[in-house]
């Protein structure tokens, strides 16, 4: 117990319980409509914006939210003028900015503290204002969701069956993309580029294999992915083990149980 | 003209005008111009590729009209405000998907509706309510068109559009699929479209047939309008065959009815 009165401690379990809510509420929607390669590509992709502002002398979080909105937008753009795949669209967009993040790194001068935190994050070190951050971009994500529900489940289920029932595919489309690129970024800040997708995959995909309805899987993931960060961050604490890694094995862990459990192919 | 066009469209449920669409550079249909009455069932009818989904998919909006377009009694869709419900052909979808029969019907029927309410449509279409908590993936083709019928049941449609409503289903299940259309047709008014193939099912049916093969080849009462020539026209050589084995069909399902291929 004694980690909870720990000033560092108690914001990494805030945020944690921030961003494990977001990643996972959207994650649903991410991992039914098989976009999970999505939040991984714009994770990699955020490393072009971090180096961009730490190369300009910026603050690394709003260029890197800012690129990632912009490579959301363009995958929205390009999936919508052209025949190629999305998921090899992705794949074009997010190796190419991880190349052009590579390169500018070779222009930043010294050793980048910052950089390899955003690689590997270092939710040990959130500071108040990431915090604020992380709330707001909770909150609205709760407001988006609560709002638009019907409409991303019935378009998720089947297209023309939203569109008879008067959703707009195409802004809802890019609306999701953008809330995710806001929440995967955010989650930069804390998991780290390699792994903060994790959380946005792992929780939806343990939950579904446990629900029979869709409002159990929705609970279900949010509960699954705070229990993760929770019991992860417990781990490493007393392990002595990287924050963001335990996290993710703690997912994976939840993920082979209930798989082994009640997965079996029907 | 302009005004008695406008005149005619009011009192139909569809009026269809000049309608074209072209997807690509391929033009799909052209010049169809066709009614439907209101508290009607109307079956349109055609070839494999002759663009009898097309004609549906833009008359419901779901694909642009390159010239021409359709009125709801009279007016755009927009203006007219009523509700249609769509059965698509092939439902395609995950299996996997964990959503509930009854979370589907209250997806399509919005915020006001009741369980009562759900209860109802699942009775209407003939499928008990403890299906309410199974999960669509895990029904079986008759049960899921059933239950897609009643979602699109839900919102009380004024117009109902079916694409091939017994696309895999086998004959007793295709037979209760067409009960429940007539069923409803006769207790709620609905007007209904339908695609068949199956010409013996549209004679027994409906009020009107539509023939399409990229353009409008013939429509009306099916017992004038199906004739071996109009059905040789539309179908080529197999359309002879096709009326024989519609008969053939209509003598299964109507022993009465005298078999004049006999």
């Amino acid at each position: 117990m004694d980690l909870l009165f720990l000033p560092f401690m108690q914001r990494a379990l805030l945020s944690g319980i921030l961003l494990a809510g977001c990643l996972a509420a959207l994650g649903v929607f991410a991992t039914v409509r098989r976009l999970s390669f999505f939040g991984e590509g714009i994770a990699h992709a955020s490393l072009a914006g971090i180096a961009l502002a730490l190369l300009a002398g910026l603050a690394p979080l709003p260029v890197a939210l800012a690129w990632a909105l912009c490579f959301g937008y363009g995958i929205y753009q390009l999936e919508r003028r052209t025949d190629i795949a999305s998921d090899t669209l992705i794949g074009i967009l997010f190796t190419s900015s991880l190349a052009l993040g590579v390169i500018l790194m070779r222009y930043t001068k010294g050793y980048q503290p910052e950089l390899v935190s955003y690689l590997f994050g270092s939710i040990l070190s959130v500071r108040w204002s990431d915090i604020i951050l992380l709330a707001v971009c909770a909150l609205v994500t709760a407001w988006w969701l609560h709002r638009f529900t019907r409409a991303l489940i019935l378009s998720s289920l089947n297209e023309d069956m939203a569109q008879i029932s008067g959703v707009r595919l195409e802004p809802l489309r890019l609306s999701l993309y953008l809330a995710l690129s806001i929440t995967v970024v955010l989650g930069v800040k804390v998991l780290g580029v390699v792994l903060v997708s994790a959380l946005l995959i792992l929780p939806p995909a343990t939950a579904r294999v446990i629900s029979k309805s869709f409002q159990q899987f929705q609970w279900r993931s949010v509960f699954l992915a705070e229990a993760t960060v929770l019991i992860g961050m417990v781990a490493s604490y007393k392990l002595d083990w990287p924050t963001g890694a335990t996290i993710v094995l703690t997912g994976s862990l939840f993920f082979f149980f209930l798989t082994a459990l009640f997965g079996k192919k029907s | 003209m302009r005004a008695r066009f406008q005149k005619i469209a009011e009192t139909k449920a569809l009026f269809v005008e000049k309608a074209a669409v072209c997807l690509g550079d391929i033009s799909v249909l052209e010049d169809i111009t066709f009614a439907v009455e209101p508290k009607s069932i109307c079956a349109i009818i055609g070839p494999n590729g002759s663009g009898k989904t097309t004609l549906m998919k833009a008359m419901l909006g779901l694909i642009p009209f390159t010239s021409g377009g359709v009125l709801f009694f009279g007016k755009s869709k927009e203006e007219w405000g009523g509700t249609v419900g769509y059965v698509a052909q092939r439902f395609s979808f995950d299996r996997t998907f964990p959503l509930t029969v009854k979370e589907l019907l209250v997806l399509s029927c919005g915020k006001t509706c009741t369980h009562g309410h759900i209860q109802e449509k699942l009775q209407e279409v003939g499928l008990p309510i403890t299906l309410l908590h199974a999960r669509l993936g895990t029904l079986s083709g008759g049960q899921l068109q059933r239950v897609l019928i009643a979602q699109a049941l839900a919102r009380n449609p004024d117009i109902l559009f079916l694409d091939e409503p017994s696309t895999g289903i086998d004959t007793t299940g295709e037979q209760t699929i067409y009960s429940i259309l007539k069923h409803l047709n006769r207790t709620h008014g609905t007007t209904i479209l339908f695609i068949s193939h199956d010409i013996g099912v549209v004679s027994d049916v409906v009020d009107q047939v539509i023939c399409v093969n990229r353009r409008l080849l013939c429509e009306g009462p099916p017992k004038k309008t199906l004739t071996d020539a109009t059905l040789s026209e539309l179908y080529g050589s197999a359309g002879g065959s096709r009326l024989e084995h519609g008969e053939r069909h209509l003598q299964w399902m109507n022993p009465k009815r005298p078999h004049h291929h006999s």
